[in-house]
């Protein structure tokens, strides 16, 4: 375990190495992505300032829900960039190389790419949290723990659609329409939702887990919600890791030349 | 049609039949506007029920919907150039480009409608069937052909303004922020996550100023309340957007290819 958070700590810093290489290209992405994600808020205030409240969400509801979906996201795509490259890495042979080296290729491959722009999400969701104005011992730390398991959850879900490409050839699209759908639900107040929608919300695409309830829990503290992520967090990261592993022993590489840059 | 003129239309078509080898393709891809406009369903319902209200700002449930779907339809569908003209000139290939028989913008702009238009009939045709089937039947069918021709115009606008993102290229080299905040601005100035006529009067008055409101919400709220005079107006202003943008991107060029360097060869 020890030995894997020194290679983790190890690959991050060769990232971050990489980017500070190009530093005017890294700073431009973190800015952009902050005022991205502060010109998409806006229609929220708009939305907000016509008609005050809907079912219960109100701006500040969905200030803490902005906060946890981009400081989750963003430090999942910051910290583990391939996350989104998963399905082309299987389709293309690009597995080859973390196979031939002595490290877990699955934290090995997350853990090789750095996407800048998520810095910028990640701190977009600070200022989101700031601004919500929680500032208590108690708020950050359950806005630490509720962060950090919605991005677990962020990260299994990703890592289950993408290694269907073992079995499927491509699922690069299938992916890429995944992780739309898991960002755009994870977006919006969970009392819209009812029924059925609700249902695939909690279960087959767990935008809740990464959004609504994360957010729930870190403006009241509650047992129940906190088993709730915990159990959501260590069911689908189990089944990731193992749908992985077992999807590496069907996987053919092409034997291409592979370099590693 | 000139000669000149020929040279495009063979290019847009290439394009276009190259886009019927992969309809799977196709219909995966409009499964975007499926899970967007579901997720508006469920807000817009849950919204008019809370207000209590038949209208808001005199659109109906069934009008916003409509709305979206034509909002959504046109952005999603849209030719992405900005990164495939920035990765042009970043990599070096614009310069084999340049000596083709063709000019490099028009031959983008070509390929560019031809993959836009079967994603058009896609998208529109899903988006359609989810609306439809959930909130009622579309707008009069007389008001469609007034609509395409605002959206082929829509179209234009927004290629002069993604073109332009993406020849800055030449002096910054990577153009992804600049990208992101256009599309984000498209969001809300453009009336693509909410129609214009539910905002404050001020913020209105803001976004009719500016060109990103002619390249969704104008062709949108058409569609859900055609009229002759409406789809006159919109097209005159767009036609002058066209034409201030298009200056100002063909001077951009100009300039952006005596500013080339390539890097190696």
């Amino acid at each position: 375990m020890r030995r894997e958070l020194t290679f983790l700590l190890a690959l991050w810093k060769a990232n971050l190495l990489s980017a500070m290489e190009y530093r005017a290209a890294f700073i431009s992405q973190v800015i952009g992505m902050m005022l991205n994600n502060a010109v998409y808020f806006a229609f929220w205030v708009i939305f907000f300032d016509r008609f005050q409240e809907v079912r219960g969400w109100g701006l500040d509801e969905m200030l803490l829900l902005f906060a946890v979906v981009a400081v989750s996201f963003g430090l999942g795509v910051y910290l583990f960039g391939n996350v989104m490259r998963i399905a082309e890495a299987i389709a293309n042979g690009r597995l080859d190389y973390y196979l031939s080296l002595p490290r877990p290729v699955l934290l090995h491959l997350l853990a090789s790419r750095s996407i800048a722009s998520g810095f910028g999400d990640f701190l977009y969701g600070l200022i989101c949290f700031a601004v919500a104005g929680r500032w208590t011992p108690d708020a950050v730390a359950r806005f630490v723990v509720g962060s950090l398991l919605s991005m677990i959850v962020f990260l299994s879900f990703l890592i289950l659609v993408q290694s269907l490409a073992f079995w499927m050839g491509s699922a690069t699209l299938v992916s890429a329409q995944a992780a739309n759908a898991l960002l755009t639900f994870s977006l919006y107040p969970i009392t819209l939702f009812d029924g059925t929608a609700k249902f695939l919300l909690f279960t087959i695409l767990p935008a809740a887990f990464i959004g609504a309830v994360p957010a729930e829990f870190v403006r009241t503290f509650s047992w129940s919600t906190l088993a709730h992520l915990l159990l959501a967090a260590s069911l689908l990261l189990t089944l990731a890791v193992a749908l992985f592993q077992r999807g590496l022993r069907r996987y053919e590489s092409g034997s291409a030349i592979q370099v590693q840059v | 049609m000139s000669r000149r003129g020929l040279k495009y239309w063979a290019i847009f078509k290439t394009q276009l039949i190259n886009g019927f080898a992969y309809p799977g393709d196709l219909l995966a891809r409009s499964l975007s506007i499926i899970i967007f406009l579901w997720v508006f369903l469920f807000l817009w319902r849950t919204t008019y029920r809370a207000v209590g209200q038949e209208r808001i700002a005199g659109l109906s449930l069934r009008d916003t919907l409509w709305y979206l779907m034509l909002a959504e339809t046109i952005v999603l569908s849209k030719p992405r150039l900005s990164s495939t003209i920035a990765e042009a000139v970043r990599d070096g290939s614009i310069a084999y480009l340049l000596n083709k028989p063709y000019n490099f913008l028009l031959y983008q702009l070509s390929v560019g409608l031809g993959d836009s238009i079967l994603r058009l009939a896609f998208n529109a045709l899903a988006g359609g069937l989810l609306v439809g089937l959930t909130v009622g039947p579309p707008p009069p069918l007389w008001g469609w052909p007034l609509t395409l021709v605002t959206v082929i115009a829509a179209w234009l606008i927004d290629f002069c303004i993604a073109a332009t993102i993406g020849l800055t290229a030449f002096v910054t080299e990577d153009v992804a922020a600049f990208e992101w905040i256009y599309q984000k601005v498209t969001f809300i100035l453009g009336g693509l996550l909410i129609p214009l006529d539910f905002f404050p009067a001020w913020l209105q008055a803001v976004a009719q100023a500016l060109p990103f409101a002619y390249t969704v919400y104008g062709p949108a709220r058409l569609f859900v309340e055609p009229d002759g005079g409406r789809f006159v107006t919109l097209l005159l202003t767009q036609g002058a957007w066209l034409a201030a943008l298009g200056m100002l991107l063909a001077l951009l060029y100009r300039k952006g290819v005596t500013w080339l360097t390539i890097n190696g060869g």
